[in-house]
């Protein structure tokens, strides 16, 4: 039987095992597209979840309370630019 | 909490002393320190007297010659370990033995 090599925290608990207040996070909300470029949808469908207006309403596409994007009428999905550095969407009619 | 389990001829050691943070636990430390050197003083006498396991739950020690030396020495560990256990109640227990 070999010699026991001198560990003093031996029956301590291991380290790390202290206790933190993080550990906690909440549900994904899924945001973002929902609807990509080029996509045909009807009206009413919604086309992008965000928090604020990474993305701004263009033409045929109301916003909601939550920023949410969606179509106004059927038509075909196009993301363009706006401004210098704004993005916004808009539905055409086919 | 440090449960030191006295059966026979096993001595069987489970837990945390759960005194304080890894690196400052001084309960863990003196247990340690008395139970390790307890077997490696035993061991110096007769490699053959004891064997120990180290496991995720703790350690398993088993006396496997009576000797008066390696009972002496074992002894002195469960006295030892009796005196710490009598300051530190709530972080090591002595079962049995």
């Amino acid at each position: 039987m070999k010699f026991m090599i001198l560990n003093i925290q031996l029956f301590a608990h291991k380290k790390g095992q202290s206790s933190t207040d993080n550990g906690r996070d909440s549900r994904g909300r899924r945001l973002g597209a929902k609807a990509s470029d080029g996509q045909v949808v009807t009206a009413g469908s919604i086309i992008y979840r965000q928090r604020g207006t990474k993305i701004y309403p263009g033409t045929n596409v109301g916003m909601g309370k939550d920023h949410t994007l969606f179509a106004k009428v059927s038509g075909t999905v196009r993301f363009e630019r706006l401004g210098r550095d704004k993005k916004k969407v808009s539905v055409y009619e086919n | 909490m440090i449960k030191v389990n006295v059966k026979n001829d096993k001595i069987i050691i489970t837990g945390h002393a759960l005194y304080d943070d890894y690196g400052k636990d001084i309960v863990c430390a003196s247990a340690s320190s008395i139970i390790i050197s307890s077997i490696n003083c035993v061991l110096q006498f007769d490699k053959d007297a004891i064997s120990y396991q180290e496991n995720k739950d703790g350690l398993e020690i088993e006396v496997l010659k009576k000797d008066k030396i390696t009972l002496t020495i074992i002894k002195n560990m469960l006295d030892m370990l009796k005196d710490l256990a009598s300051q530190y109640e709530e972080n090591i227990k002595i079962i049995g033995g």
